[in-house]
């Protein structure tokens, strides 16, 4: 009795150090990640961008984020008060759990899941249902109307990205990331985006476009698109609330950034055998958390990127790309590539 | 079918376009251009025209204002306002001469308007200040701002300039 007493302790203990490591590691990552938006798109147009707080301006989001916590946290009248502050949570904690079964390196995975592709299209599809209750829950007929745009356009497009995301499942047969992971070593031409042609290339394109929409950034970033619609479903947020919003997209944009990289481009493994491939034990971890880290990184630069050059779509335009262009493609796409796997893979 | 191909073509080709215009500007080759103003003063244009100053003639020492106060009718903000010094009937000047910064829209029409072409604009621009008396200046301030005239200008001349 007392032994699992004790195994359930450690049990409990070893959750909660891995949950707060993985949270503060979000918040890190989410502080660098506005640092570095601000920048990249300042020096898109041609201007410096944050380089006052600290040396070259590396305080600027920590600054930012002790301002947020300070301002008041207003609550509209009429508003459903408890509705109104669980709204960020749904939002937030969805986001949150999805780094769970992100394998960061060979062994640093929070929790190696065998359905991990599952649970992180589930856990995701949570925030739509924070995003209608906040829109709700604000007394706001801007705000609900907000929701209702924001929902339709997540709804829409979670079908195209599972309909990407199964591809490499198949073609690798394992919904467990670190199996996918594993399968991809040995240089980049194993990686899923350089292989199967074109089943994989296509689901990659996809999710991709798909991705930048579920994330909901520029061209796809009507949700809260301040210029015309001012602002959707967060009208009514204010100060610490508000943050957890916004914490949540952009930790959102590592995570699309994580799995592009898990399931297309390698995850961990690094590019050239040469490059860390022979270590073993805790070096090749340090190695492959490095090079997932890399590439994670090019791609959210690359999410910056094509953030600051596109202009916005337009709801229809948006609505139609969704159920008339990516989700036939992606079903095609998955006959082609069911086909591939049964005929021709395992022959 | 062909034109569904076309218009993912076109779109692709214009995306990239897109991009390939931003990564020029994120490149080396654009430079920034922003002012680190604090330490790096902004290049004001030659025709800068500031808050209306009102300089000092140095034979006289006082400025060539004769309160006539059309300055303070023409302001269309009416933030000048003048009282004429009466001690000497020969020597017009102003007792009391103030303009409340704080509203003025440097339309220059003061400046315009003045008879003696006394009110010149300042090179200035760094006018925020802690409160709004602060932004109210008087003669004193006003002349100080506006520095010397050079010596023996011609009035015409100095007209003319001022109506550049
Ligand atoms: S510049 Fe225009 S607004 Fe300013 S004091 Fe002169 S007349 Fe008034
Ligand atoms: S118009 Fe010129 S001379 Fe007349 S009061 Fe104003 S500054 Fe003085």
């Amino acid at each position: 009795m007392n032994q699992i007493l004790i195994d359930l302790a450690l049990e409990l203990g070893k959750l909660i150090a891995i949950a707060i490591v993985v949270l503060v590691f979000m918040l890190v990552a989410v502080l660098y990640l506005v640092l570095k938006l601000r920048w990249v798109i300042a020096r898109i147009q041609s201007r410096l961008g944050p380089n006052r707080t600290g040396p070259w301006g590396v305080a600027q989001t920590v600054a930012d984020a002790l301002k947020l916590f300070q301002k008041e946290d207003i609550i509209p009248k009429g508003a459903d008060k408890w509705l109104f502050t669980i709204a960020p949570a749904l939002v937030f904690i969805p986001s949150y759990l999805v780094y769970v079964v992100i394998p960061f390196g060979a062994g640093l995975t929070a929790q190696s899941l065998n359905v991990g592709v599952m649970y992180i299209s589930a856990i995701s599809s949570i925030s739509v249902i924070g995003i209608i209750v906040g829109g709700w829950a604000s007394n706001n007929k801007w705000s609900l109307l907000g929701a209702f745009r924001g929902a339709s356009q997540l709804i829409s497009y979670e079908v195209p990205i599972i309909l990407a995301l199964v591809v490499p499942v198949l073609v690798n047969g394992s919904l467990d990331l670190n199996i996918i992971v594993e399968n991809q070593a040995g240089g980049f031409w194993h990686w899923n985006l350089f292989t199967g042609f074109p089943m994989l290339q296509l689901a990659f394109l996809m999710l991709v476009i798909a991705g930048f929409a579920e994330i909901n950034v520029t061209p796809f970033d009507i949700m809260e698109a301040e210029s015309e619609l001012v602002a959707g479903f967060n009208t009514e947020y204010s100060g610490m609330k508000f943050a957890l919003f916004f914490l949540a997209e952009f930790a959102e944009s590592f995570t699309l950034a994580a799995i592009i990289t898990t399931l297309f481009l390698g995850g961990y493994q690094p590019p050239l055998h040469i490059l860390g491939g022979q270590l073993t034990g805790i070096a090749f971890s340090a190695v492959s958390l490095f090079w997932f880290m890399a590439k994670c990184w090019v791609l959210v630069v690359f999410i910056m990127w094509v953030r600051s050059t596109l202009p916005r779509v337009r709801v229809d335009q948006l609505m139609n790309l969704s159920w008339k262009a990516l989700i036939p493609t992606g079903l095609v796409n998955l006959l082609l590539t069911g086909a591939y796997v049964v005929f021709w893979m395992h022959k | 079918m062909s034109t569904i191909l076309n218009d993912i073509k076109n779109s692709f080709v214009s995306i990239i376009k897109g991009l390939k215009v931003t990564a020029v500007n994120w490149s080396v080759l654009r430079p920034c251009v922003t002012e680190l103003y604090p330490e790096q003063k902004p290049q004001l244009p030659e025709a800068y025209r500031g808050m209306p100053t009102l300089p000092v003639r140095p034979e006289t020492g006082r400025s060539d204002c004769i309160a006539c106060g059309a300055c303070a009718r023409m302001c269309p903000e009416q933030i000048i306002t003048v009282e004429v010094d009466k001690t000497d009937p020969k020597d017009r000047k102003p007792a009391k001469f103030t303009i409340d910064i704080s509203r003025c829209m440097f339309c220059g029409l003061c400046m315009e308007v003045c008879p003696k072409g006394c009110l010149k604009p300042a090179r200035t621009f760094e006018l925020a200040c802690l409160s709004r008396e602060g932004m109210i200046y008087d003669l004193e301030k006003l002349n100080k701002l506006g520095g010397e005239l050079p010596p023996l200008p011609e009035p015409d001349d100095e007209k003319s300039s001022s109506n550049k």
